[in-house]
């Protein structure tokens, strides 16, 4: 049964929804550097969060994203069922914890540090119930080191210890809390302390799901010793595991939202320069919004279709060839990757600058910060793009890439020799001006009078002019 | 006999650290940040540097000329605290002289001796406060104000965003450096502006019927029962070239004056007028004249390099608050300049303003430099010891106006970083230097944050961030009035 739950979760990720594991990279730089695990220390919840940073880069490869949340899910049932104890009898409840854990990360903002906390505070759960008094230091600790689920096993050594010390324990949780709140963590706010600073993108929001995940894990591990007499146990928990199964997949397609998904599957798609995918899957569904028009031209331009097809599918406006700077941190990605090509390498290091600030946990990105450090070399401010490449340097997956650019630094005849930086050097304004949205058109129109290869700026101007149209025709 | 330990021990090691070839240079070494001929302070923070990542070593002595010696070694020069503050006191007035040696590939290379100066003008304050932000655009993560004990490394959060998601934070501002009395504008849903005196809380609504927003670029009066500020709804736009990015201007600006007794706006026609714009006031230290930027407003972004702030004053009364004439003092717009953030010191002798070739905003502007007025003869005039090819701009004094700090972006063009200098008695500045961190080079290299608005502060800010959370989600405002 173990083994089956991980070959669905794996399958769940690497199939049916693997634009989740690229926005959780997308959204995240991990550097190897002790500053990095500094920063992480420092808040409550830190090395959780930390652990779980580590392990998204490998998002950046597909199947290896899959894996780890695979492996995640049945460490965490495994950690459960040991947790039960020497009286365990039921095995189908120990899945319920990595269950709801696929049900809540259907919901992208939901981090991997919570799936991470939650399973290294079930893996101390045996742990807590031998340790007696060395449960004062011990639940300080865990709870700077994981964060508030480490609740858990204070409260499961609690029920299976039944002793007034035990239940003493959770009064000094609650001290413990507190006090380090006022003394390490006063910047944040007590209710975001307590709910987790890092389990979710967003801050101060607390999804319900968080809250009922532990108090579900306690639960399990309590059902998993529960003792039904039933002369047909393996029909029992097969039964049990069915309705588990279905329970979880109505629970995924409540908490996945379409139009998300499907943005984020465009924006994936693009990345891996799979315009016709984009394509395909907009002629099945595309949401009604200006961001998956955005994309769904772009992707229809790069497949020279621009013009033919753009009746196709759904538009709305000139918005939907490029999108105006909007303050979240998916919108203007395709925008920013389309300029980026058309010629205009301001707009595109304004857009990919604001995507990687609104990141909601205030991360950085490293696909953004690659992009903000080629606009800088295109601009030729070199030192600013060392800067970046720097930072890119301490990663993983970005650092060889990182190395390579940076030797173009300061060296014009290199800088020149690369095909994309000259392309775009070459395309660029040549007179500076101030830039404004409303004119985009007028200013593709100046790109392409200025170069007549650049044919993206003169599709472009036409898709514009033609949308314009339309939509004063429908006024 | 035991003090001669430690030298003869120091001597040993240099000997040995430096056994094998070591070749001498007439150059200077090429440290960061660039600590050559600086002038500091007695006691400041220690003036840690790195050489060039190629030299996996460094040995350094300094050497004072009114005695005592330091020494230190490793990846970067970093010296211990105590014992740097009692060399620096040793020779308040008189030069210390570096000698660094540095190993690479197997060989010590001794540049040339370098000075570093030390002021008899000490610098008492307790440190600077400062806003961090990622410089840029129009978004932000993660911002924050924070204070930090210049005599040592030690920064901590006055607040942070983490504190109030979603809140953006404007320049703090105390009353001449005196944390005791000092306010900030929160922006946002829960925004407002913030007054603390005395340690008590005030979050008063600055918007009225009769203004266009919120009162932003703030200076108290010394009196303290007084602030001027302008409001200035601030956008932004982008340039196409590849020599400037950005361009903050406001869409109108006007002056007013706030009386923090009863929260009452002084909202003086004159001041408020469409056809000017009205910015950075700042008060003399007698209180009785306020000292602004004003322009004549044209259409923006279109025509932004048409705006040209001129440095204007006018007669305040700190019994009434009543504004008198405008007075041009410089008119800046005339020879195609703009002037921002007028700071008279706080002695009276001086005001420095930053100089550029049009708008409000110098920060991004490469142009801008800082000029100082003598306000006993009105003389002006660049100062060039401390300029550079970038921007220099927000500048404050310390609290006895011997020294002065401002912000610029000479390390890369895009990150601010706090520059301190001393001025004398002529109104000649000394080199200036860069706010010392323990290991410079990880620290401001690797940082994604601009150091923006930094002014002195005598004393540490005490602020109740428990406090100030509550406060802000309550939302329980005082609604500031116009005087009648």
């Amino acid at each position: 049964m173990t083994a089956l739950l991980g070959v669905a979760v794996f399958v769940f990720w690497m199939w049916l929804y693997p634009q989740a594991l690229h926005y959780h990279e997308q959204n995240q730089l991990f550097l190897f550097t002790w500053d990095y695990l500094a920063e992480r220390l420092a808040v409550p919840g830190g090395l959780a969060d930390w652990l779980s940073e580590f392990l998204v880069q490998f998002f950046y490869v597909r199947p290896a994203g899959a894996l780890i949340l695979a492996l995640l899910a049945i460490l965490l049932q495994r950690a459960v069922w040991t947790a039960a104890g020497e009286h365990r009898s039921l095995y189908a409840p120990s899945f319920i914890p990595s269950l709801l854990l696929l049900v809540h990360m259907g919901d992208v903002e939901t981090l991997v540090s919570f799936p991470v906390a939650l399973l290294v505070a079930v893996s101390l759960c045996p742990l807590f119930c031998r340790a007696g008094w060395h449960r004062l230091w011990l639940i300080p600790l865990g709870w700077w080191l994981v964060g508030p689920v480490i609740a858990v096993p204070a409260l499961w050594a609690a029920v299976a210890g039944l002793k007034w010390q035990d239940f003493a324990m959770l009064a000094w949780l609650a001290v413990s809390v507190y006090a380090l709140h006022r003394l390490l963590a006063d910047q944040y706010p007590l209710q975001d302390i307590v709910s987790g600073l890092n389990y979710y993108r967003r801050s101060g929001v607390t999804p319900v799901l968080q809250a009922v995940i532990p108090a579900a894990t306690l639960l399990a591990t309590g059902l998993c010793c529960l003792r039904i007499r039933t002369r047909h146990p393996r029909i029992l928990e097969a039964a049990l595991c069915a309705a588990l199964a279905l329970g979880t997949w109505g629970g995924v397609s409540a908490s996945c939202d379409k139009d998300t998904l499907e943005t984020i599957a465009y924006d994936w798609l693009i990345r891996n320069e799979r315009y016709a995918d984009v394509l395909k899957r907009a002629e099945k569904y595309q949401p009604r919004n200006p961001v998956s028009a955005c994309s769904v031209n772009f992707s229809l331009f790069m497949e020279g279709q621009l013009r033919q097809r753009l009746a196709d599918f759904y538009q709305c406006g000139t918005e939907g060839l490029v999108l105006p700077s909007i303050r979240d941190n998916l919108s203007d990605i395709t925008s920013a990757e389309l300029l980026w090509m058309m010629g205009m390498p301001n707009i595109t290091l304004q857009y990919c600058f604001d995507l990687q600030e609104a990141i909601p946990n205030c991360r950085k990105s490293g696909r953004f910060t690659a992009r903000i450090a080629e606009c800088n070399l295109v601009n030729g401010w070199y030192a600013r793009a060392e800067r970046y490449l720097d930072i890119l340097s301490h990663s993983l997956f970005y650092r060889r890439w990182a190395l390579d650019r940076k030797a173009l630094i300061r060296d014009e005849s290199r800088v020149a020799a690369d095909p994309v930086y000259a392309y775009i050097r070459s395309v660029r304004f040549r007179n500076d001006f101030i830039t404004d949205y409303a004119a985009l058109d007028k200013m593709m129109a100046i790109l392409y009078n200025q170069n007549k290869d650049n044919f993206m700026a003169a599709e472009y101007y036409q898709a514009w002019q033609l949308l314009k149209q339309r939509r004063a025709g429908h006024e | 006999m035991n003090r001669w330990i430690p030298a003869l021990f120091a001597a040993l090691l240099l000997l040995a650290g430096c056994s094998g070839s070591t070749t001498r240079t007439e150059a200077l070494p090429d440290i960061y940040p660039d600590y050559i001929g600086v002038t500091v302070p007695a006691g400041i923070a220690p003036l840690n540097f790195n050489l060039p990542e190629e030299y996996d070593r460094v040995f350094v002595r300094v050497a004072g000329s009114r005695g005592g010696e330091l020494r230190a070694r490793g990846r970067w020069a970093a010296f211990p605290i105590r014992k740097w503050h009692a060399l620096t006191r040793q020779n308040a007035g008189g030069t210390l002289t570096v000698t660094v040696l540095g190993h690479k590939d197997g060989r010590w290379t001794q540049w040339q001796d370098f000075p570093i100066y030390v002021s008899d003008a000490p610098l008492t304050d307790y440190g600077v406060t400062y806003r961090k932000i990622a410089p840029g655009y129009t978004t932000y993560s993660h911002i924050g104000i924070y204070q930090r004990d210049i005599h040592s490394f030690v920064e901590e959060p006055i607040i942070e965003s983490t504190l109030t998601p979603g809140q953006c934070m404007n320049c703090h501002t105390a009353n001449a450096t005196d944390p005791e009395q000092f306010l900030f504008h929160l922006r946002g849903r829960h925004g407002a502006t913030m007054i603390q005196q005395g340690g008590a809380r005030e979050w008063v609504t600055t918007k009225t019927d009769s203004t266009i927003g919120n009162v932003a670029y703030c200076y108290w009066h010394p009196g303290g029962r007084w602030f001027a500020g302008s409001i200035n709804p601030v956008r932004q736009s982008f340039w196409t070239g590849d020599q400037r990015t950005i361009e903050v201007f406001d869409l109108a600006s006007d002056l007013v004056v706030m009386d923090v007794r009863d929260h009452s706006l002084v909202v003086d026609p004159r001041f408020t007028t469409p056809d000017y714009l009205e910015s950075s006031p700042a008060f003399t230290p007698d209180g009785r004249t306020l000292y602004f930027c004003r322009a004549k407003a044209f259409p923006v972004p279109q025509e932004v390099e048409k705006i040209r702030y001129d440095l204007v004053r006018t007669s305040f009364d700190p019994e009434t608050g009543a504004l008198g004439d405008i007075e041009t003092v410089f008119p800046a717009s005339r020879e195609g300049h703009s002037i921002s953030f007028p700071r008279p010191s706080y002695d009276g002798r001086w005001l420095m303003y930053s100089q550029a070739d049009f708008g409000v905003f110098p920060i991004s502007h490469e142009e801008a430099d800082l000029w100082l007025m003598d306000l006993s003869t009105g003389e002006t005039r660049p100062l060039t010891e401390i300029n550079s090819p970038v921007s220099e701009s927000f500048h404050n004094w310390s609290s006895d106006s011997r020294w002065f700090l401002f912000s610029s972006r000479r390390e890369d063009g895009l990150y601010v970083q706090v520059y301190i200098a001393s001025i004398d008695e002529q109104g000649r500045c000394t080199k200036p230097f860069v706010l010392p961190q323990k290991n410079p080079r990880k620290y401001y290299h690797n940082t994604l944050y601009s150091f923006n608005a930094p002014d002195f502060t005598k004393t540490r800010v005490r602020f109740d961030t428990r406090g100030v959370y509550r406060d802000v989600f309550s939302d329980e405002r005082i609604q500031s009035t116009v005087k009648p």
